[in-house]
């Protein structure tokens, strides 16, 4: 069989080279990466500041000078985009991230960890997921106010069940893996076995899922923004320009189109790249059988 | 005589439904075993014979309810005892495939067991290579993922690994399972090698007579949890005492069509664990089974010779070299 | 006359960057009350070839030429619907593992009747179920209907898989390592069943296996499969006493099963099976043979004697 071992070996090196292979991941990651780019050279590519005041010229449409218009107070908002992709990534990946992390631990612990302590676990995050999210966000902010920090906690809190529940499944299914039994046939303890056979099994799916979860998050951010329960003005929140914009739309659509663009292209890049992250990364491939 | 490996009335229980039942279902029951230095010994049963489950009791990977496992000369107790045990003593599994880690190539899993360990390791990629060479596999195969193994090259990984720290005793579960039969071939000789070479003792648990035959001193039957008959390969083969012994021997295929079998060796099926069967356990499928079979339990008897037998008409069952008188006077 | 017949059958799998050739110019085939076995080590085509005469090819392989015949029809020249059509009435399959042919929240009762719905249920009734399932040796069939798949043992799945398809009333009955999956006690039953079958069921039997044991207790005829051909086919008899074919002798020969126990080293073959992918010219076996000439390189002759075909171009049928 070792013509078919070689023949279905998408083997971890040919990630890269898989997702470039794949239109939907090339697309996804071409998309993602440009906004990562804005994100971290916002302060050199932005033309202007985007929160500098020119009255005067308020509500231009795009021009020469101004590629994608100015809103109500004159604001650049080519540079208000821009700035606003570092705070939407910003809020995004540090939110999700913590989750990860949060489920990953919370995720590995119940599924290897005993009996009892899985069972308490299990039912927190239960309870946690059953809260309706909108709500429980809306409670969230009333208690601690609207603004970047207690965005970040919310999504946190209402993400990480997810998160430690895949790797809690995940876990359970591998701890009676012919593999988990012989390492412990060899003497290896607990650590070892955790972080060094069951997390590296894992924490595919959960990488897929963060970035599928990523344009929902940068969404809800903007919904929220948009609400003003979120980043609060004068900050470049894409929710923020699209709220001030919705209320010139007649004055002045390119404001509401302008931030919107982001928005949609964000949310498909993300998904996209998790897509093609799927396709790459399910475990071992669909390996060919003939006999 | 100390063995490498002494089992003492080992017995399993899995705990039986229910949170506040006490009702245990036995798997294992009173199980003397020994394997001396550098011996073979085969375990052989059908599946539900609970061989699988002592080669994980013995590892220390299914809780024991009674009984004591001694490792040379010393029972295994606590963490210590047990880190011991898992130090000198390998298992290999049954898919060798399975029982490699996918995200971790080849070169770091035959190296895993000094990392675990902590036995110095200054060369990696040399010791790897080593230990590669020894079950004749090319150095390039270090850089592989189990999955981009055959089933032979996974097979031959596991031998690798079993004996990175030169063991003592390797516990082979069905090592020639899912293998074509030149590659079977292959792995009993890479075996019996490294049993020459290094001094090794094993216990093959497995149902392939033809692999027992090639590579056991010594035969050990187990049904339903119970040791039914042990003894030197060669005799036991050549006049079973048991007649659930001699039924094995006479179901295995024979590639051979003149030697074509025309009547059953053994019918119906192993007894559920949860129904045992009374008195003598076989005598639901025996061929000789009589009165006294059906309520009176025999005992584990003293045949001589090292052999030993369960059943009550050991002697005769012998004598009359047992598998075609049994099955053809039926 | 032939109930089941393939004639130059090749079949491939698309890979990255190239094709795979899995079958190469098989031809065979298999009468009335005859039991054919195909014999052949892993990735030798021979699960391959058995999902083609089925037309159960996975996904990605391709028939590249051939005729398959069934009862006479050229199947693969007939529309899909009617391929399924005929197949259906006239081939039955038994797998490695019973388990994945039932559906496990029916019972077995309910399975086995669907099975017959699907062909025809005015002829059929509970009893005629139970009697099949008593014909293949289930004691007490009556209870057995009314029992979901994971009740049963693996030997029972195994007989209930095949009185399902003993139900169907096929021509053909096609079983794909029906005992690697069981243990030695449960093998010998069902080789024994399969035996009795052959007598008492107007049809032919195709045995895919590895296991030579298998093939010797059961089969009338065997085809030896190396590398996607048939290098050598005969009487089972003719097969195992006078083999010609150098991979057949091989592979007779490093059985643990045959080789007499104390004799030291087992045979083995050396080296691997060829990249179906980047096939060497002439022989496929070329490379492991130790019998190997000049002439091996080149295109090989198919010798053809009473009853027996053998592909070399130093052995003669």
């Amino acid at each position: 069989m070792s013509s078919a071992a070689d023949a279905s070996a998408p083997a971890r090196r040919g990630i890269g080279r898989a997702l470039l292979a794949d239109p939907m991941g090339l697309a996804g990651l071409v998309l993602v990466t440009i906004f990562l780019l804005m994100a971290l050279l916002a302060p050199w590519i932005a033309p202007y500041d985007p929160i500098a005041l020119d009255v005067k010229a308020k509500f231009q449409p795009p021009s020469a000078a101004h590629w994608a218009g100015t809103d109500h107070l004159g604001r650049d908002l080519l540079s208000r985009i821009i700035w606003g992709a570092r705070l939407a990534l910003g809020i995004a990946i540090t939110s999700v991230g913590i989750a990860g992390a949060i489920g990953l631990v919370l995720g590995l612990i119940a599924g290897y960890g005993p009996r009892w302590l899985d069972s308490i676990l299990v039912l927190v995050f239960d309870s946690m997921s059953s809260l309706p999210m909108i709500f429980f966000a809306l409670a969230v902010i009333t208690v601690l106010g609207p603004g970047t920090t207690t965005l970040i906690i919310v999504i946190v809190l209402v993400s990480f069940p997810a998160y430690a529940r895949l790797i809690r499944t995940q876990t359970l299914a591998l701890s009676g893996a012919d593999y988990i039994l012989a390492e412990k046939a060899m003497g290896a303890g607990t650590g070892r076995i955790i972080f060094r056979h069951l997390l590296p099994n894992v924490v595919g799916p959960l990488v897929i899922l963060i970035c599928m979860d990523i344009p929902v998050v940068i969404m809800l951010e903007a919904g929220l923004s948009y609400l003003n329960l979120g980043v609060k003005p004068p900050s470049p929140s894409w929710g923020n320009i699209l709220s001030e914009g919705y209320n010139a739309l007649r004055q002045a659509p390119h404001v509401v189109i302008v931030a919107g663009i982001p928005l949609v292209l964000a949310t498909l890049g993300f998904t996209f790249l998790g897509e093609g992250l799927r396709d790459v990364l399910d475990p071992r491939g669909a390996g060919r059988r003939w006999g | 005589m100390t063995g490498v490996l002494e089992l003492r009335n080992l017995s399993v229980a899995l705990p039986l439904g229910g949170f506040f039942s006490r009702a245990r279902l036995p798997i294992l029951l009173d199980v003397d075993l020994s394997v001396a230095r550098g011996e073979s010994v085969a375990l052989v049963g059908e599946s539900g014979s609970g061989k699988t489950t002592l080669a994980r009791a013995v590892m220390g990977l299914q809780h024991v309810t009674g009984g004591t496992v001694a490792f040379d000369g010393q029972v295994v107790e606590g963490a210590a005892g047990l880190a011991r045990l898992r130090r000198d003593a390998a298992m290999m599994f049954q898919d060798a495939t399975a029982s490699l880690s996918p995200r971790l190539t080849v070169g770091y899993l035959v190296t895993e067991p000094f990392r675990i360990h902590g036995q110095p390791l200054p060369d990696p990629e040399g010791t790897a290579r080593d230990l590669l060479a020894k079950v004749g596999l090319p150095p390039a195969i270090a850089r592989r993922y189990p999955h981009e193994l055959s089933g032979g090259q996974a097979r031959r990984v596991g031998v690798a690994r079993a004996l990175a720290l030169r063991p003592r005793l390797v516990i082979a579960d069905e090592p020639t399972a899912g293998l074509d039969v030149s590659v079977q071939a292959e792995v009993l000789n890479l075996m019996s090698d490294l049993r020459a070479e290094m001094g090794l003792a094993y216990l093959i648990i497995t149902h392939n007579l033809a692999l027992v035959r090639h590579v056991a001193d010594r035969v050990v039957v187990l049904y339903l949890g119970r040791i039914v008959e042990e003894g030197p390969t060669a005799q036991v083969f050549a006049a079973p005492a048991h007649p659930y012994t001699a039924s094995l021997i006479a179901a295995e295929p024979r590639p051979d069509p003149r030697q074509r079998r025309t009547d059953l060796a053994i019918r119906g099926e192993v007894p559920s664990i949860l129904r045992r069967p009374s008195g003598c356990e076989f005598h639901t499928r025996c061929p000789v089974a009589r009165d006294i079979c059906r309520h009176t339990a025999p005992a584990l008897a003293p045949l001589g010779a090292g052999r030993q037998a369960r059943c009550h008409f050991a002697d005769q069952q012998q004598n009359q070299q047992g598998v075609k008188h049994a099955v053809e006077h039926r | 006359m032939s109930v089941l017949s393939v004639e130059d059958l090749s079949v491939s799998y698309r890979i990255p960057g190239g094709r795979l050739r899995a079958v190469r110019d098989v031809s065979l085939s298999v009468g009335r009350g005859e039991v054919l076995g195909i014999m052949g080590e892993s990735g030798c085509g021979k699960s391959t070839l058995a999902a083609a005469m089925i037309g159960l090819l996975p996904a990605g392989a391709s028939v590249d030429g051939g005729v398959i015949r069934l009862n006479g029809a050229d199947m693969l020249r007939l529309p899909v619907d009617e391929q399924r059509r005929l197949r259906g009435q006239s081939v039955a399959m038994v797998f490695q593992d019973p388990m994945t042919a039932f559906n496990p929240v029916l019972t077995i009762g309910r399975q086995l009747a669907d099975f017959i719905g699907a062909h025809d249920a005015a002829r059929h009734n509970r009893a005629d179920i139970a009697a099949m399932l008593e014909k293949v040796g289930i004691p007490d069939p009556a209870r057995c209907l009314g029992r979901y798949p994971h009740e049963l043992s693996g030997g029972m799945r195994q007989r209930v898989a095949i009185a399902a398809a003993l139900l169907m009333q096929p021509d053909v009955l096609i079983a794909d390592e029906p005992t690697t999956a069981l243990d030695v006690t449960m093998e010998a039953q069902i080789i024994h069943l399969l035996r009795d079958l052959r007598t008492s069921f107007d049809g032919a039997i195709v045995i895919v296996t590895h296991h030579l044991g298998v093939i010797a207790e059961l089969c009338d005829r065997v085809a030896v499969m190396y590398a996607g051909e048939v290098v050598e086919e005969a009487a089972v008899d003719a097969l195992f006493h006078d083999p010609r074919h150098p991979y057949t002798r091989a592979l007779l020969s490093c059985d643990p099963a045959v080789v007499q126990p104390g004799i030291g080293h087992l045979p083995t073959i050396g080296g691997r099976i060829p990249d179906l992918s980047a096939l060497p010219p002439g022989c496929a076996f070329a490379a492991r043979c130790a019998m190997t000439d000049a002439t091996c390189a080149s295109p090989v002759p198919r010798h053809r004697a009473a009853g027996r075909s053998v592909l070399c171009h130093r052995s003669k049928a």
